[in-house]
């Protein structure tokens, strides 16, 4: 659906205003989303479903997923848990995922960027070069 | 039965060789890529999400091996031209950055070869190895780099050698209605490139698959496809492959140009490859703007056409001709895109239908075309005959429709109309027979001399073939002036209009006959 350009910036502006520190602040979301949902101004339902888009994207960058083709074993999550926090900070959630597909080794994703070191990808990339 | 198990142990022995060799060589590395979401797919494009770093015209690779061009690269959102089958491609599906844009393989292994614009092979004869890829959008060579064109490029046809000629690094462009032999003048100009050292490259650009076929076996039965490379996006490709096809092709002509070489490129045709490109404009939801077509259509054809060029000495002096072919609508050479190309390129050779009806093969407009660099590049002996045929064939065309309503006309009238028709019967040319330089010359230069008026009307082939036959008797020193010469010599001319003179005797009147006219 198409959104008009005040919707848009109006959005933007919101969004700018539920960082804390370069990260989304859940009061701050809940707080100018009730307030907006209080207030109505025109096109609110535009603004709010681009403001919600906005918000899911950034969650999605805050969030990684790791996939294994067999389920991790406890010393194996916490130590994972550990390094990604590190790396990407504290606030980062983490998805644990089983996929026999990939044979061996693990993919983690965070947001777009993807590190994958299964054994799967290393056949295909094999089988690319022949 | 010894030796088939022989060879094939020895076949499987070299595949697991290059395995464990390609195994060994293989050293894994972890390089973080960024993914990306289909988040919807339509004829031919595709919307993704995420993939922030994506730039401009970078390839993106879709699940199945299927490519594709980030085209309007938005913050939030990419729309992606697809290249291949898009029917299997599901929203939430995994798209990844490749960090490179679109690029063709390029290199001598490709001659001969039928592939489509990614360069895969379409002709069943094994897979193309080449060593080089250049990328298919390239930036056209800088003024400073090109050298004026001088050399001409001999098409074959007597019609278009003569009164349109078209030189080294020229663009001409082909057009008339469907049905007119647009494409028979671009292939007889590929054929008649046998043996001198010149490559050429034939683009279909959104054909019928049994027209594109019809066209290379044409082409390999003639020979041509020792020097060719074809290049080719079927009608039912879609569309983002037809839109690449013609940058694709001209990126394969570039190397060879680079390299030093002449190269011929022919676009067949661009009307589909605008065509093309509205409807990817049209999904991917940029404004239309006149017939539809989205406000860079000029641009696409002008960065395409601006790469052909003749390179200078010191960038290796190597050429790329270009012929591209515009299919107009009942004649209509002042439409949208016609007239765009006839703006862009250095001059345009039309084919009128009337013509073609009345079986004037090749039907080309001499009124409606025009060379504009190609008459610097024309051989002096060319040079010396073709004012005077253009200017009796321009007079002769007017006169015809006087003629036509058995009107009483004076007797120069009647020399004019009877030369004009002499004139027309020289310039028709049957399809693949492309005719040499010294057998055009001479067939010119005892037209314009007046030595075919005699000749009766229904005899005018029989004549101008034997000339033709003739002149491949024209004494060597002579045949090398035509290359050299800045201008055709008395003595030359005398001894062509000799040979001429000679070949026509059996068809002049007899001398009482004569007499009485």
């Amino acid at each position: 659906m198409k959104i008009s350009k005040e919707a848009r910036r109006f959005a933007r502006e919101l969004f700018t205003l539920s960082l804390t520190n370069g990260r989304l602040d859940a009061g701050k979301v809940s707080d100018l989303a009730d307030q907006l949902v209080a207030e109505r101004p025109r096109g609110y339902a535009q603004i709010l479903r681009e403001y919600t888009r906005l918000a899911r994207l950034e969650l999605e960058r805050r969030h990684a997923i790791v996939d294994s083709a067999v389920p991790l074993d406890e010393a194996h999550v916490s130590s994972l848990r550990s390094d990604l926090a590190s790396k990407f900070g504290d606030d980062l959630t983490i998805e644990f995922r089983t996929n026999p597909a990939l044979i061996g080794g693990l993919r983690i994703q965070v947001g777009s960027d993807v590190w994958d070191g299964t054994v799967s990808n290393r056949l295909h990339l094999l089988s690319q070069q022949l | 039965m010894n030796a088939p198990s022989t060879s094939l142990q020895s076949v499987c022995d070299r595949a697991f060789a290059d395995i464990s060799e390609a195994r060994k060589s293989f050293t894994p590395r972890l390089i973080p890529h960024e993914v990306g979401t289909i988040t919807s797919v339509a004829t031919g494009i595709a919307n993704v999400s995420g993939l922030p770093g994506a730039g401009f015209e970078e390839v993106l690779r879709f699940p199945g091996d299927v490519y594709g061009i980030a085209f309007n690269v938005d913050p939030d959102e990419i729309g992606v031209v697809l290249l291949g089958d898009y029917w299997q491609l599901h929203a939430g599906d995994e798209v990844q950055r490749r960090g490179h844009v679109m690029d063709v393989p390029v290199g001598d292994e490709l001659i001969g070869r039928v592939v489509n614009p990614l360069g895969r092979p379409l002709d069943g004869n094994g897979p193309v190895n080449t060593s080089g890829r250049l990328p298919i959008e390239r930036p056209a060579a800088p003024i400073m780099d090109r050298a004026p064109v001088t050399v001409p490029l001999q098409t074959g046809l007597t019609v278009i050698d003569a009164l349109i000629p078209i030189g080294l690094g020229q663009r001409e462009l082909i057009l008339g209605d469907r049905q007119t032999g647009k494409t028979a003048i671009a292939v007889d100009t590929i054929l008649n490139q046998r043996g001198k050292n010149l490559l050429c490259v034939y683009c279909a650009i959104g054909q019928r698959a049994s027209a594109v076929a019809k066209t290379v076996a044409n082409l390999r039965e003639k020979g041509a496809m020792d020097y060719t490379i074809v290049v080719v996006a079927e009608g039912n490709d879609p569309p983002g492959l037809t839109y690449i096809a013609p940058y694709a092709a001209t990126s394969i002509a570039e190397h060879f140009m680079e390299a030093g070489r002449d190269v011929l490129i022919v676009y067949d045709d661009l009307t589909q490859h605008a065509r093309a490109y509205r409807e990817l404009s049209l999904l991917l939801r940029r404004p239309p703007g006149r017939e539809a077509f989205p406000g860079d259509i000029f641009f696409i054809h002008s960065r395409l056409l601006e790469r052909a060029t003749h390179l200078s000495d010191e960038r290796g002096g190597g050429s790329l001709t270009a012929l591209p072919i515009i299919e107009t609508e009942a004649q209509d050479i002042a439409a949208y895109i016609p007239t765009n190309l006839i703006s862009i390129t250095d001059g345009q050779i039309y084919l009128s239908p009337s013509l073609f009806e009345l079986g004037v093969l090749p039907a080309v407009d001499v009124g409606k075309s025009v060379s504009r660099v190609g008459g610097k590049a024309q051989r002096a002996a060319y040079r010396a005959v073709a004012g005077d045929l253009k200017l009796a064939y321009a007079q002769f065309e007017e006169l015809e429709t006087f003629a036509r309503f058995g009107a009483r006309l004076d007797e120069g009238t009647r020399k004019n109309i009877e030369h004009g028709r002499r004139i027309r019967a020289c310039l028709k040319q049957p399809e693949f027979a492309p005719v040499s330089v010294p057998a055009q010359i001479a067939v010119l230069l005892a037209l314009t001399t007046g030595l075919f008026d005699p000749v009766p009307l229904d005899r005018m082939p029989e004549a101008e073939h034997a000339v033709q036959e003739a002149a491949a008797n024209t004494p060597a020193e002579v045949g090398a002036r035509f290359d050299t010469a800045a201008k055709l010599n008395d003595e030359d001319r005398k001894t062509i209009l000799e040979i001429a003179r000679k070949a026509l005797a059996p068809f002049q009147p007899k001398p009482e006959a004569k007499k009485k006219s």
